[in-house]
Order: structure tokens, then sequence, then C-alpha cells
């Protein structure tokens, strides 16, 4: 393992304040790539600190490569960081920027040098030597930001939120520069975000963290087909909840719609998660939910619906972009299959 | 560059604090002194003794309530050794608080009576070096301009023309506004005194730090008469003020400028030595060289003709043991603060 | 990660020891005592010889002082712990050591005297001792040195200051500097309000002394004729205050948005008083508004308005004030101006605010750090002000002179300057507490390492009216006073005769070829060559050389504490701040006082040297760079120094190569400002200077004393000259902070 947290707590403050972190177990394989994901407040931020050594737990151990790093600080583990605002430093160039981890740690002028350009040619910024921050894009400035994490030869590397400050089609675009960049050189990456689908993208394993502790940990395929809670479920896609009740028989009814779970449940009530993919529109025929269409949009690749149902209200994606609806039209939905998971009724995060 | 004022700053500077000239010398032929007169009349005397003796004098120059506040505070401590000049009254505080030695000069007999009077009520720590009388100035032009007499007794001074045209020094700061004090108060008797100031406080536009502040101010314009040493008069009259002087008809008092050797001084014998060359008459004659007109103490002094002519000066019997006491010294200066200066004007 | 590991175990042993080293060469290598009349090189050779020079282990060794082996016996223990891996046990070695050796050092300093034991009662328990000691010298003071630094190591390797060896040094090192020299003096001059006649504490005694109508009176209010002194001094540093951070903040608004052209020149004129000799401002006011003064004496010939004293009193000193301490604002807030973040402006115009609009809810707030600051400073600085008041307050009383009468006056009162004193400091405390209230933990982030490009807004029209209107005047009233101050140097008598002439320069700064001893020159004399015949040429070379110590000294203690108390949490950091900002509250004729008690006995006998003006002259001006500094760093982006960290830099490097040259207006600030102060502070160093550490302003004010206005003021456009090019070189040295590269188009 290459990074590991034993009953990581964390509070800001004396001993009356409230813990921000509340005992997390994590580990993360070396060489693949880590995303914390959560909503703002859950911790994320700060665990990653801590693996950074900006912060110390207030309890607990952090191991990096088996050994215990919880008392050093930054310097003393190798371990690089992307910040959020890049934290590019403004009086040097681009070239002084990126040199700077070598040229502090006593690293020959001539050889900073060269090392400095071939990591900024390695990302892409060939030529961008004399220029000062203030002068690139925000892309080009994430670019500097990666290579002077880099250029150090880090074991583990650190990404707080890289891309909330991009433009959506640089986002992808820069995603997946990242996860090359880490796959080619076999970096160890632990990398937070609150958006979901660049978790998805990315990610070797994804923690979910919710007010400070592990929600679920697994790769993107288990997280999104079999979230373990409410909480992942809902926050894993745009998954809607429903109760339904579990029988003996081993299905799930869920209004009009009988399901068969992939997973056994125990009889009572449940919470079916299902995904806007996961209907399929058609007829209101017996056998399926009857909705009433609300509001329709043409997103080119897909048609987006809001229905009416005895369930509540319904967000439904629908890959059928020839088919024109009307609003108040009735409708039935069914269930297809893949993109429905059921949950126990009230099932929390992880706890310790 | 950063680099450059870093290493400076975190490196020479203490190389720099240890380079830094030592303190007071104290090998034979240095002398330290704190001179309380003016800074014309200090050099020359430090020029001169230091020629004729070959002894190193550092001399400061400060004025007597500064020169006392030091002294006090280095009193653990020493580094001065003789304090030259400056009214007699905080030489006569140090004395009391045994901050000077006791040292009886050969030159004594040779002193007029009031600064052998001096030394004795001291217990012979400290001597009287020069004397000058308490008086007016008044700016002439300024007078003859707003039609006003010029004043001749403390009386004249109450005349209501004068309001707001007087300038004297606060008597908690000053030794020449105390001596006015002091003399008013053995002129009239204390209560008929305090009634006399807290009507001429009415005529008065400022309380000045300095003794010498009224009569530049009369000088400049500021202020058409000034309560002060008649001597430091001719000396602005030389730059070419229109400054003339007088001494109060009903009778006046006077200070008497000392000189004393600080108690556990470093280079006591190089004190000893400048000690009797101040009190001889070739000493003596700085003060008029520096166009400062006080009466000499060493009666074989030759007397430079702007000397006020002592005997056509009308004096009271100033008893300086009792007004140089610093209990008396407090409590009239507290009741004059209390009573007069809180008035109204 | 292992190399990390080594590397960084690898420079903290390389710290222990020099430190360690360095402690022990101070022992055998260099003379324990300060010899009062011996340099250092000559008392070197000495260090095996006499009492007076011996090094601290031939001392303890021959000349009967067995004290100094604790200080011996703790470096050695905390030797001891060097090999030790680093964590809670080296810790311990390493505090016992230096605990050991502290303890005894300081005990033995404070109780064993020149001759003998320092206090009575010590005599009556111990018997005599027989023999003393001197005051501390340089081997001393770096023994010391080692000792507080092993101190920190020790508390950083047991875990506080998150086991940063740089910071817990630091932060022992500031402490003990501000506790020697700030702590002590002024505590021990503030308890002169609480002894009474005989010297023994009393209650009663400080109770009466404060409650008198003198200080605390309201007749003003109700028509009478004066106010107590303490309301007096709050209602004129409220006035100050407000007046000098508006002006201050204007003259900053133009200079940097407004006509670009002009900035050069409105800087150079707006910092013009701050170089000023005290003594300038009041005479170049009374010159021109006083009673004999050209704009009275125009009222009387153009009105027939008879001359009055009207300017004495309160306008007066407000005005002279103003004039006075307007500098300071503006050098603060224009820091603060050019650290505001175009990009926040920009983002305000695009939501469709006018530039009026944008500069009232997004530029005004973000400079309430520097306005808060600028006003705490304005305040101060009233409050403590003494020169102006003397010399143009007439009548009008306030706490720094009364205190001053008090010392010097006919009645040496220490117990109530001590108490008058403890008011003033009161009232600054008070202003200081509000201030971290009203400032608080708000963020104020603007500069930031996203790489910001944005344009500096140019003033709305309204805004820029204003500060036309208002700072273009008070610039030219400015020029005024300062034709006034040259001129004055150059004629022969003022108010009387006013041909022009040379001779005042010459009578200061006369320079002559050949062996000679010009008269009134003072003791040194060149043998042959140039001699330096004026007689101000001692006091000039060595207040300047004295200030020139004192400056980066000042700048470098004050930006460090000022980032340990931005970029860093420990225990006791209000205290650590609040002893900082001490040395601001306290007039300058109290610290002088108390630098003479407290330094005029062993251990730390400094009096009548050049160190203990440099020392005054660094702890005075050390609040500016605090302040400065911290202003600054309320703009910096915490994650410049995290980024630094991460990149394997220690925190000195990150200091130095990260955020010091992100300072450089705060730097700069901090050095003029350190020199500029040195170079014309008077009621400090009143009581400090000698024969030999003759200052500049001490002999200004005596040749004022004596009514030679003609050489004060030649000497005095000389110091104006002198600071203008020190200014010049400072600023060029260190540098503007360059950001951007984008030119308004």
């Amino acid at each position: 393992m290459s990074i590991e947290f034993r009953k990581v707590t964390k509070r800001y403050g004396d001993v009356h304040s409230p813990l921000v972190v509340r005992g997390i177990d994590l580990t993360v394989p070396k060489g693949t790539l880590t995303t914390i994901l959560g909503p703002s407040g859950c911790g994320k931020t700060t665990t990653l600190r801590m693996i950074a050594g900006l912060d110390a737990p207030s309890s607990g151990q952090v191991l990096i490569d088996g050994a215990d790093v919880t008392l050093l600080g930054p310097a003393e583990r190798n371990v690089s960081m992307v910040f959020q605002s890049y934290a590019l430093f403004p009086h040097m160039s681009v070239i002084e920027n990126v040199g700077y981890g070598l040229t502090v740690t006593g690293v020959g002028k001539a050889s900073t040098l060269q090392r400095a350009r071939a990591t900024m040619e390695s990302v892409g910024l060939a030529g961008f030597d004399e220029r000062l921050p203030s002068e690139l894009s925000g892309g080009q400035q994430q670019r500097v930001a990666v290579a002077r994490s880099l250029v150090l030869e880090p074991s583990v590397m650190l990404f707080d939120e890289p891309l909330s400050n991009l433009d959506a089609r640089l986002r992808r675009s820069m995603r997946e520069e990242i996860r090359t960049l880490q796959q080619r050189l076999k970096l160890t990456v632990a990398y937070v975000t609150h958006d979901q689908s660049e978790a998805l993208a990315v990610s070797d394993q994804i923690i979910v963290m919710d007010a400070g502790l592990i929600a679920q940990a697994g790769t993107p395929r288990q997280l999104y087909e079999q979230p373990g809670s409410e909480f992942v479920a809902g926050f894993m896609g745009e998954a809607l909840l429903f109760s339904a009740t579990a029988h003996s028989d081993g299905s799930v009814r869920l209004g009009p719609l009988s399901l068969r779970p992939r997973r056994a449940v125990a009889p009572g009530p449940v919470k079916v998660a299902v995904r806007p993919e996961a209907w399929a529109v058609g007829e209101a025929e017996s056998g399926a939910l009857v909705a009433s269409l609300l509001k329709t949009a043409y997103l080119g690749s897909h048609q987006e619906l809001t229905l009416s149902t005895e369930l509540g209200e319904i967000f439904v994606v629908s890959p059928d972009v020839g088919r024109a609806w009307r609003t108040g039209e009735t409708l039935g939905l069914t269930l297809a299959g893949g993109g429905v998971s059921v949950v126990a009724a009230g099932a929390g995060p992880k706890s310790q | 560059m950063t680099r450059l004022r870093t290493l400076i700053a975190t490196a020479v500077a203490p190389l720099l604090l240890a380079a830094v000239p030592p303190a007071l010398a104290q090998d034979a032929g240095q002398l330290n002194v704190i001179c309380s007169v003016q800074a014309e009349w200090c050099n020359m005397i430090q020029t001169v003794f230091a020629r004729t003796s070959g002894i190193k004098v550092n001399m400061s120059l400060k004025g007597s309530g500064e020169a006392l506040a030091q002294l006090i505070a280095e009193r653990a401590n020493p580094k001065t050794d003789v304090w030259f000049g400056g009214t007699g009254d905080p030489h006569l505080q140090a004395a009391e608080q045994g901050l000077t030695l006791e040292y009886r000069s050969a030159t004594l007999p040779q002193l007029h009576g009031w600064a052998q009077q001096q030394a004795a009520q001291s217990q012979y720590r400290t001597v009287g070096i020069y004397s000058g009388p308490l008086g007016f100035g008044y700016n002439t032009e300024l007078l003859a301009k707003k039609k006003m007499p010029a004043p001749r007794s403390w009386a004249d001074l109450l005349n209501p023309v004068y309001k707001g045209e007087i300038q004297v020094a606060n008597p908690a700061s000053s030794g020449t506004a105390y001596t006015m004090v002091a003399t008013l108060v053995q002129l009239m008797g204390e209560d008929k005194a305090f009634d006399y100031m807290k009507a001429l406080h009415r005529n008065i536009s400022q309380y000045t730090r300095s003794g010498t502040g009224p009569i530049k101010a009369v000088a400049r314009g500021e202020a058409t008469v000034s309560i002060s040493f008649v001597h430091d008069g001719p000396g602005e009259a030389m730059q070419g003020f229109p400054v003339a002087t007088v001494t109060p008809s009903e009778g006046t008092g006077a200070e008497i400028g000392s000189m004393s050797i600080i108690k556990g001084a470093r280079n006591l014998e190089n004190a000893k030595k400048f000690y009797e060359w101040a009190l001889s008459p070739q000493a003596q004659q700085f003060g008029a060289a520096a166009r400062q007109f006080q009466l000499p103490s060493n009666k074989a002094t030759p007397v430079d003709a702007r000397v006020p002519d002592f005997k056509k000066i009308r004096f009271i019997d100033y008893d300086y043991a009792k007004y140089g006491a610093s209990n008396e010294r407090k409590r009239l200066i507290s009741k004059w603060e209390k009573d007069v200066n809180s008035l109204p004007r | 990660m292992t190399a990390a590991l080594n590397r960084g175990q690898r420079s903290a042993r390389r710290v222990l020891a020099v430190w360690l080293a360095l402690g022990l060469a101070a022992y055998t290598l260099l003379p324990w005592y300060f010899p009062q009349k011996l340099t250092l090189w000559a008392a070197l050779p000495g260090i095996f010889g006499t009492a007076e020079t011996a090094s601290g282990v031939v001392q303890a060794l021959s000349h009967g002082k067995p004290w100094l082996w604790s200080g011996l016996a703790g470096l050695l223990l905390a030797a001891a712990a060097w090999r030790l891996p680093a964590g809670r046990t080296q810790g311990r070695w390493l505090l016992a050591g230096a605990g050991l050796g502290l303890t005894g050092l300081l005990i033995s300093g404070f109780t064993i005297g020149a001759a003998g034991w320092s206090h009575e009662w010590l005599n009556t328990a111990f018997g005599a001792l027989p023999g003393g000691q001197l005051g501390i010298g340089l081997g001393g003071a770096l023994a010391l040195l080692a000792l507080l630094m092993l101190l920190g190591a020790g508390l950083a390797r047991l875990g506080y200051f998150r086991g940063d060896l740089f910071i817990a040094g630091a932060v022992v090192f500031c402490a003990a500097l501000l506790l020697l020299f700030v702590a002590l003096p002024v505590g021990k001059s503030l308890i002169g309000a609480f002894l009474d006649e005989a010297g023994s504490l009393s209650a009663t005694a400080l109770a009466d002394r404060l409650a008198q109508e003198r200080v605390w009176g309201l007749n003003c209010l109700v028509g009478g004729v004066r106010c107590g002194v303490a309301w007096n001094t709050l209602f004129l540093a409220l006035l100050t205050a407000t007046g000098t951070t508006l002006m201050g903040t204007l003259i900053a608004l133009y200079a940097e948005r407004g006509n670009r052209r002009l900035t050069k020149p409105l800087n150079v004129l707006a910092l013009l008083p701050i170089i000023t000799p005290p003594f300038v401002v009041g005479l170049g006011l009374i010159l021109l508004f006083g009673r004999a003064g050209l704009v009275n004496q125009g009222l009387e010939w153009a009105f027939g308005i008879p001359p009055t004293r009207w300017f004495y009193g309160l306008f007066g000193v407000w005005l002279a004030q103003m004039f006075a301490f307007t500098p300071i604002a503006f050098m603060i807030m224009r820091g603060v101006v050019q650290g505001i973040s175009p990009g926040m402006e920009e983002a305000a115009q695009t939501l469709r605010a006018s530039r009026l609009k944008t500069f009232t809810t997004v530029t005004l707030p973000l400079m309430k750090p520097g306005l808060a600051n600028a006003f705490l400073v304005g305040f101060i600085e009233s409050m403590a002000d003494f020169g102006n008041p003397i010399v143009v307050g007439g009548q009008f009383a306030v706490l720094s002179t009364d205190i001053f009468f008090a010392i010097v006056g006919a009645q040496y009162d220490q117990g109530r300057a001590a108490s008058l004193a403890l008011i003033l400091t009161g009232f600054a405390l008070t202003v200081f507490f509000i201030q971290q209230r009203v400032l608080g933990k708000t963020s104020y982030t603007t500069l930031s390492g996203k790489g910001d490009a944005g344009l500096v807004m140019p003033l709305p029209d309204g805004v820029r009216k204003l500060c036309l209107g208002i700072a273009g005047p008070w610039l030219m009233f400015t020029v005024a006073v300062y034709g006034f101050a040259f001129a004055g140097g150059f004629v022969q008598t003022w108010g009387r005769d006013y041909t022009p002439t040379l001779a005042h320069f010459r009578t200061a700064f006369d320079l002559q070829w050949g062996a000679g001893s010009g008269a009134g020159s003072s003791a040194g004399l060149g043998a042959s060559g140039l001699v330096w015949a004026g007689t101000a040429w001692n006091s000039l070379f060595t207040t300047v050389k004295l200030a020139a110590i004192a400056a980066p000294i000042c700048a470098s203690i004050g930006l460090l504490i000022s980032w340990l108390l931005a970029r860093t949490r420990f225990a006791g950091q209000r205290l650590f701040e609040f002893s900082a900002l001490l040395a601001f509250a306290i007039p300058g004729t109290v610290l002088g006082v108390s630098y003479i008690l407290a330094f005029n006995v062993p251990p730390f006998e400094l009096t009548g040297t050049g160190i203990i003006i440099v020392l005054c002259f660094v702890f005075r001006s050390l609040p500016v760079g605090v302040r400065a500094g911290t202003a600054s760093f309320k703009q910096l982006d915490k994650s410049l120094d995290e980024a630094s960290a991460m990149l394997r830099a220690g925190t000195a490097t990150t200091l130095r190569r990260v955020v010091l040259p992100l300072l450089k207006p705060a730097l700069a600030a901090a050095l003029v400002y350190s020199f500029v102060r040195s170079m014309t502070t008077v009621s400090a160093v009143i009581f400090l200077v000698t024969a030999e550490n003759e200052l500049a302003t001490t002999y200004i004010i005596g040749r004022v004393g004596n009514g030679d206005y003609g050489v004060a003021l030649a000497y005095c456009t000389v110091l104006i000259v002198l600071m203008s090019a020190a200014t010049a070189l400072i600023q060029f040295l260190v540098g503007e902070r360059k950001l951007g590269r984008r030119q308004a188009s």
C-alpha cells in the first residue's frame, strides 16, 4: 500500500471543537489514482492535506510506503501537491517555478534547467520558460503547477480540485492528460474533487466521504452500480431514491413495478436507487408506471424528461432523440434492468 | 539583492555592533563633562581646557533639568565626571540626593560671598561660578508700535495694557521661573506673592518650557515682555534684535550658576583639575566671550562692561538654602500649578 | 523517501552543531565581559589574561567566577543530545541543557553586580561576595544566544511549533529580544507609578497620582480653562489619526491610480515630512503662522487684524502632526493599494457596477486592513508625539509633554511620570484591542498564486476630484514650508537680517586641509589631510552610522515577527504581538529613561555606548515594520507558503525566496522608516547621548535652544538631503514588486 490511514481524526482548535474528520481508514494502492469524492464540507480537502503533511492528524496514523509519517512535515515525505489555485509564485518565471523544488534541494543549476525543461515538455509547455504566471491562461498555469510537482519525481502526487477553475472542454482534455500522465509514470495519485463524473472518468478507486466519514470505497463501477447506502446512491450519478418493499420471495415492489435485485435483500422496507437512464419510456401499458410528461429538453445526444408519477417526480434521460414528445402526454415507465440498485433503508455511511 | 541584504542584516550587523566604539574611555587623559550653559561657552571651555591641560574632554550639552534627570538615572554607575553650569537649584538638589562629591577648592576664598555661601549650603558639594539677576526683557520696537510703557517694576507688569504680551517659563520645568516664584515669595510674603502671580497670569501669553524661551520670543517679536535673566538680553541685542533689559525696582533675586563633581566619577583627578581651572579668573572670562554676561564668581576676574552692575540693582536677601531644598520647591511649584496655572485668562 | 528524511535530518543536525560550536567558541575564544574602555580588537589578545578581558572558561577557572560553569554545563549537556535521533528524548536533553545554562547565567547575571551581590537581602542571606562581575560582553551574549537557540530546538523536538526548528528558533529569539529590550525596561519604569516617595510599593500612591483634576478634568467642555491632560491627548490623537489616514489614503490613491506620470514625484513629496528633523516643521509653521509670522503680518497689513497667537494650541499641534504623520499613513496605504488585485475590480465592473460603485463596494472594503492599520499608527504616533506639542502646543498640554516635565522639570518626579506613562500605555492598548476586534479574522486575500493579470482601474471621477482637491493643496503647502526651511539656513538671522550667506553651513560643516585644530571643533581631529573642522561632523557621522546599523536589524526583526504572527500559530501569540507593539505606545522620554534605568548596571551594562542607542532605535521603530508586514501578509495567499513547503523548501528558504520578494513594499517601508526615524528621533535619545555619541537631533535642539536658528536650519537642510538620498537608495536596492507586464492600452 502506498498511502494508508489508520483511525485518523482531525479537529481544528481545542478539544471542544467538532471533529472535521471523524475516524477514517483508507488505503491507496501503489501506482493507482484514487479520488476522494464528496460534497463541500465532508472533509476531503482536510484528508488530502493530512496526506500532504500540511495538517497533522489529531489522532491516528498516516503511513506512506509503509513508513509512519504522521509527525513528519511535507518536506520530509516524498509527496507533491497541485493546489486548487495553482499557487504559482507570481514573481518567478515559469522555468523558475518549475525548477523551484530542485533548486531548494541543492540540485545544480545545469541539472535543474535540464530536468525542468524536460518536464515542461512532457506537459506540453516547451518554450514557455521566461513567461510570468500572470501571462498564462488557466490551462497553461495548471500545466505549470503539474510540471512543478512532477519534476521532483514524487512517490505520491496530490491534486486538490485541479479542474474546478477550467472551462468544460478544457476540463475533459486536462483530466485525460492527468490520467495519461499518471498511468504512464505509474504515479500514486490522490485526487480530490466534488465532480462525480470526473471521478468516474479518471479513477482506479473512488472513496466517497460524507460528514467526516467514509461512505464507501471501491472501483467506479462498484460505486456506481452497487452503492452501499442512500447517500452514495444519491451522490453518484443523479439517481433518485424511492421507498419500496422487499418481499420474502426476493422481489422488490416499487409501485406497480416488480424488480429482482442482483443481491438478495432482507424482507422489509428498502430504498431503490434508479438512474435516470435506467427508465424505459413507452406507452402506458399495464404493468408499467403511469407517468405524465411535464417537461422535455433536447440535448443533442439525448433527451431529458421530467414526468409526474405516483412515486413522485421522476427525471429520465432517454437516448431516443428521434421521438418528439408532447407535454402532458401520458406515458408508461418500466425498468429495463441495469441502473437500479437496492439499498436497505436507513443504511448509513461506514462508521468506525 | 535580497541575498545581499539578508547577508548584511544577519551576519554583519552583530559584528558592527561589536566594533562600535567603546563606552567612555577611562584612561588618564579623559574627562566627561555635562555642560549646562550656552553652546558657544561650552565649546570654548572644552577647546581651551583640552589645549592647556592635554586632557581629552568629552562634553555633552544638556539643560540643567535634563542633566539632573540623567544623573539621577545613572546614579548606580555614573558615566559623568563634572557638571558645569546651569542654575543653582538643580545642583543643590543633586547635592541633597548625594549625587555629587564633597570637595573644597583652594580657590574658595577668592570667590564672592554668594558663591562661598552656595558651597557651604551644599556641604561643599557644589560651588557658584556665576551669578545673574532676574529681571525683564522687552522688545523696544513692539513697545513703541503699540505705545506701551516700558515696565520698571513688578507692579508695572500687572498693567492690563500688557494682556497677552508677557512670557515667562514654567516653574515646573525651568529654574529661571522658579527663581521668580521664590523671589516673589521672599519679596511679598507667600500669600501676597500668589495673589500677584494670579493677577500676572492674566497677562501671560505662554509659559515656555525653557528659561531662555521668553527672551528669544521677545527678540523675535513673538512676545513683548519677558521675565528672564538679565544677562541673556545683550546676546540677543548683539545679533541685531531690538531687546532691552531692566531689573524691577522693588527688588529682585538672582541665580547662582554652579558646578559640581559627580560622586563616583571615573576620572576624579582630571575632574578636580577641571574644577580648579574653571574657578580661575582666566577660565571665567569665557562667559563674556560667548556673549553671556553673568557676573563671574571669582573676584579677580575682569568684569565685562556689559555685565549689569550689581551695585545698582536692588537685591533681596535670597535664602538659597531654604528655597533650594526639594521639599520647598515641590510645595511651591505644586501650589503654583494648582492655584495659578489652572486659572483662566 | 528515505533520501528526503536523511537530508532533513542531516540539515537539522548541522544546525544544532553550529549553535553548539558557537556557544563553545563564545566560552573559550571571546572575552566574556564588556571591557568598557577597549574595543573588541584590543580585547581579543587578552582572552587568557586579566579579569576584564578573559574568556568565560578562564574567568570561571582563575578569576573566581564559578557561576559561569552553569552555562558551560548546559552547553555540554545539550551537546550530549546531538547524536540522538530526532524525537522527544533529544528534545528533553536539549531542553534540560539549555534550561540549565540559561537559568544559571541569567540568575547569576541579575543577582551579582559590579561589587558583589546586587541586592541587600542577598548580602544578609549569603554573606558578601569576594568580587563582582562586569556587564556581559560579546562572549556572554553569544553564549546566551546559543543556549537560547538550543532551547528553541528542544521545544521543537518536543512537538511544539509543529516540530519546525526554524519557527521555534525564531519565536524564542524574538521573544527573548522583546522581553529584554521592551518588557524589562518598560516594566521597570512603569513600576515607578506604584512606588511611593520612599520607594516601596503602594496602591494608594498610584490612585493619588492618577485621580487628579489635571489629568481628567472636563472643565473645557463647560467653558472652563482647560480639560484634563488625558482628554486632550485622546482628542488630539483622534483628530490626527482621522486626518492622516484620510490624507494618506487620498495621496496613495492618486499616486497609484490617478495620473501615473505623477506617481514618482508624489511619492517623493508626500514622504518629505518623514525625513524632516522634528524641529523644522515646528519652526516653519511658526515662521508662517506665529504671531510674528508671515501670515499674521500679512493679515495685519491687509485687513488690520492684530496678530495674535491663535496658531499655538490644539490647532497648531494638529497641523504639525498632520504634517509629520501623513507620510506614514501614505506608506501603509500605498502598499495596500498596490496589493489590491485588479481582478476583483474588473469583476465588479463587469457586473455593471460603475467605477464609483466598484470603488466604494469593492476597493474600499479591501483596503480595510490598511485603513485600520493606518488609523492605529496615526493614533499612537500622535499620543506619543513630543516634539510638536512642545514647540507649538502653547498651553495645550498633552500626556507626553507632561511626562517630560515631570522628569526634567524642577521637580524630578518619576512616580508621576510613570503614572502618566501608565495612562498613555493604557490608551494605546485599548486602541490596539479595538483594532483587533474590528479587523478580526476576515480574510482579505487578493494576491494569490493565480497569476492575476488585471489592469488597474482608474479612479472614479468624484474620488479623483476629491484627491486632487485635498491632497493637492496639502502637497503645495508642504513645498511652501520646505521652502522656508531651506531658506532659513541661507540667511544671516531669520526674522531680522535676511542677507544671504553661507556662514552657517561653514560653522557646521567646514572642511579644511592640512594639520590643524579648528577652534570649536569637537574631539577627534584629523592629523593631516582632510580636517573635519565643522562642529557638526561628529554628530552627523555618529547618527548616520548608528541609524544605518539599526535599520536593517529593525526591518529584519519586524518582518520576522510579522511573519510569525501571520503564518504560524503558537501558544502566547497574543502576548508576543502585544509586546512587539508596546514600544510604540511608550513615549520617547519614558523609553529613554527606562533604558538608562534598565541598562546602567550589569548584567547588561550598555549606557554610554552606541549599542544602547542602536537598541533604542531598533525597538522604537519595530512596531511599524511589524504593522507594515502584517498588513501585507493579510493580502498574500497562504497557499504560496504551502506550495513552497510541498516543494521541499524549509521554512527559512520559503521565507527568503517566496515571501520576502513579495513583501518588497513592506520591506522598503520598514527600512526607510526605521532609518529615518532613527535619524530624527529626539525625546528617546536625549538621555542616551554622551559626548562620544552625540546625535544630530540633540545637536540641533541645542542650537535651537541657543537661538542659532541659522546653523540649525543649515544642518536640517543637509540632513534632509542626506535622507532623501538614503531613501532613494533603499528603494532602488529593494526594488519594486513586479507581477504583471500588461500596460494599459
